[in-house]
């Protein structure tokens, strides 16, 4: 399905026309890696030594998807043992199915992990049509909806970096990730020695983990689940503190709100699983894997994804909320492709609807291939 | 010797140092201290001269009370200082035991920890200043800012992630700090408390990196005295290993030379001698020659996990599974079908 020629020919002439890749800084101590249509697994531990040989690969190998290590290596081809890591930038990943949208079951094709049916959207228990299985792997067309979400993520992860992190804008590069979500690459050098624990720490401040209840101020009675209040000496006027006092509505001049807050929470175990949720809920919800992996190789920016056929695009912070990735990532052409619907499925791009119910259509190209990839249809 | 240090205590302007001189006094390992001896001239011989038998003497009282897991506090004047300071780094050498050399880098870290957060609570905003840019700057490559009103430290977020990351107290994570344009913000205490490992391994790699010429007679024969008396600690306990798995025999073993253990292993060890119903105060003694060993923590330590107390939560031994995953198990055949430490030997009876 993903292998057919057509969906191959489209990614080539994208390869062959596009000038969207972006070729990393110090591409020769990065590692990349490729998957082929219908080959399982990834070609990895290539390098490249500049932005041509790159561009000449990708045309002549076809990659169904492209990846780069944000790790810079001395030795980048050599087997991870022996590259010897010299540092990686951040990175991360909001990724839209991690939001757990209300509106997913409404978008959502099983495809039978049997025989590989594909059914309409399901309001009650699957059970494949063709074959009676049970097991079905779920593909999601993402809505407005699941798109205005990972916005909202990324729109306050821009606030993180930039105010508690300090981060100038022009070093926060966005992308769309090319399927449901979006991607940061973070240009600050300073971050580039960071270990995986310390970017898990920095994880758990962005995604709102571990405040203990002292930091604002709450103390527990030795000996029981009593709590007083003793605001810490730094204040609260800053960072995740400033979050709680102004959610909880406290100020660091008076103890006597906060005190009435935690008796009526119940006590100091009670305020703490409270807080937890309030700054969990506040947090922004990132990818922990992505972020903590200092060896990862990560979708190369301008390249196609497997998944959608759309590209990972870059997206201007200022711009995030006009931003249409069906329309500004999908960047095939539109030569007629005639497809073979699995069953009746429904997308937006390039500010036209196709809603198909029929068995073969002929579709542009970038339509084409955007059902193919998520596996609703095949080449007729 | 006495007349060239006057001399070079009078002529002040011409070292370029811009700290006190009780700066150097308490901060002997800065690069000043070494610019001091090369401007007095110093010379190795000059230790075995009898007017130095004090400064020998206050060395090996430092080592020991440092080796001994406590603080040596005492300070006298910049030039005494420096010169003892000096000789305990050699004297530490020519003991050539590692443990030794930890316990003693920990105690001077701890030592110049004390100092450092009293200074920087105290003095005015020049000074402060001064010591923040040369002992964190200098030393450590950190720059350290304050606040307008002088009370708080800022540090950057990435020098902050990568040193406080490998703290395990939850108020170490960067979400309990107070934290705002790329900066992070700390009391005194906490901000020399962030760097003092470093300090440590600093001591720790300029020992290392020394290398001793033919020695003063007196410092060899107390050196030699000190190795004798500190090498008692790392002999075997009379605990008889050889019952127990082969992971908490190794972690013991570990522990039995001095030498660190990481913090899952000694969760490993202390679980399992509570398991086997050793008491508590026989299992604190097992972990004194760590080098980091303080035995009121560590009583605490066994406590909560003993569920005594904390949170009351009785922790049990890991599983070899576990053990596995952390590269702290040293099976042998006799392990065979066990899924716990616990169950070691059992079996087979």
């Amino acid at each position: 399905m993903i292998g057919s020629k057509a969906v191959r020919a489209a990614f080539r002439e994208y390869y062959f026309k596009q000038k969207l890749v972006e070729a990393p800084n110090n591409i020769e101590q990065r590692e990349f890696g490729y998957a082929q249509f219908g080959i399982p697994g990834m070609v990895r531990h290539l390098s490249f030594k500049g932005a041509g040989e790159l561009t000449a690969t990708l045309v002549r190998e076809v990659p169904s998807d492209v990846y780069c290590s944000n790790a810079l290596y001395r030795f980048p081809t050599l087997p991870m043992q022996e590259k010897q890591w010299q540092g990686a930038d951040l990175i991360f990943d909001i990724d839209g199915k991690d939001l757990h949208l209300s509106c997913v079951p409404s978008h959502s094709y099983p495809i039978c992990s049997n025989c590989g049916h594909a059914s309409p959207t399901l309001e009650k228990e699957y059970a494949c049509p063709a074959c009676g299985g049970k097991k079905a792997d779920y593909v999601s067309i993402p809505c407005a909806k699941c798109i205005e979400g990972s916005k909202k993520e990324a729109a306050r992860l821009v606030e993180f970096l930039s105010g508690d992190l300090g981060i100038a804008k022009d070093n926060i590069r966005l992308y769309f990730s090319g399927n449901n979500g979006f991607h940061f690459h973070i240009c600050d050098d300073s971050y580039r020695p960071l270990d995986s624990q310390a970017r898990s720490d920095l994880v758990g401040y962005l995604a709102g983990v571990g405040l203990i209840a002292e930091s604002v101020g709450v103390r527990r009675s030795p000996g029981s689940d009593l709590a007083f209040v003793k605001f810490p000496r730094s204040g609260l006027d800053y960072g995740w503190r400033k979050r709680v006092a102004e959610t909880l509505d406290i100020g660091a001049s008076s103890t006597i709100r906060l005190t009435n807050i935690v008796k009526e929470k119940g006590g100091y175990s009670a305020f703490k699983a409270e807080l937890d949720r309030i700054t969990r809920q506040m947090g922004v919800r990132i990818d922990p894997q992505v972020t903590t992996d200092v060896h990862r190789v990560f979708r190369l920016p301008g390249t196609l994804n497997s998944k959608s056929g759309l590209t990972k695009v870059r997206c201007d912070i200022a711009r995030l909320e006009s931003f249409d990735p069906f329309a500004d990532a999908c960047q095939l052409g539109s030569t007629k492709v005639k497809v073979k619907m699995k069953t009746h499925a429904k997308a937006r791009l390039k500010g036209q609807t196709f809603n198909i119910a029929k068995e073969e259509a002929e579709l542009p190209a970038f339509a084409a291939v955007y059902f193919m990839c998520k596996g609703l249809a095949e080449a007729a | 010797m006495r007349c060239r240090f006057m001399a070079v205590v009078q002529n002040n302007t011409c070292l370029s140092i811009r700290l006190g001189t009780g700066d150097l006094a308490r901060y002997p390992f800065l690069n000043e201290a070494g610019e001091y001896l090369r401007q007095s001239e110093f010379g190795w011989e000059e230790l075995d001269r009898p007017d130095m038998a004090d400064i020998i003497e206050r060395a090996a009282e430092r080592i020991q009370v440092g080796v001994s897991g406590k603080v040596y506090d005492r300070v006298e004047r910049y030039e005494t200082e420096i010169l003892t300071f000096l000789v305990t780094l050699i004297m530490v050498k020519s003991i050539a035991m590692e443990p030794v050399l930890k316990k003693y880098a920990l105690a001077e870290a701890r030592r110049a920890e004390k100092f450092l957060t009293e200074d920087l609570k105290k003095q005015n905003e020049a000074q402060r200043r001064a010591l923040l840019s040369k002992i964190f700057g200098d030393l450590f490559g950190l720059t350290i800012g304050t606040t307008e009103d002088g009370r708080l430290f800022k540090v950057k977020v990435t020098d902050y992630l990568a040193r406080s990351s490998h703290f395990h107290e939850q108020e170490w994570k960067m979400i309990n700090r107070l934290v705002s344009g790329g900066q992070v913000y700390l009391g005194p205490d906490e901000t020399v408390r962030l760097v003092r490992n470093e300090l440590a391994v600093l001591i720790n790699s300029r020992v290392h990196a020394m290398s001793l010429p033919a020695l003063p007679k007196a410092i060899k024969e107390k050196a030699e005295v000190l190795r004798i008396a500190l090498a008692p600690h790392y002999e075997y306990t009379a605990d008889a290993v050889t019952e127990y798995p082969p992971c908490v025999k190794h972690a013991m073993e570990v522990m039995n030379k001095g030498e660190n253990l990481p913090h899952s292993a000694r969760l490993m060890l202390a679980t399992y001698m509570l398991a086997i119903g050793k008491p508590t105060d026989e299992i604190v003694k097992m972990f004194k020659n760590a080098p980091d060993f303080n035995e009121r923590i560590t009583r605490y330590q066994v406590e909560h996990l003993a569920g005594s107390k904390g949170s009351r939560t009785k922790y049990f031994v890991p599983s070899c599974d576990k053990l596995r995953t952390e590269n702290l198990c040293f099976a042998t055949k006799d392990c065979d079908g066990i899924i716990n430490p616990t169950q070691f030997g059992r079996r087979r009876k």
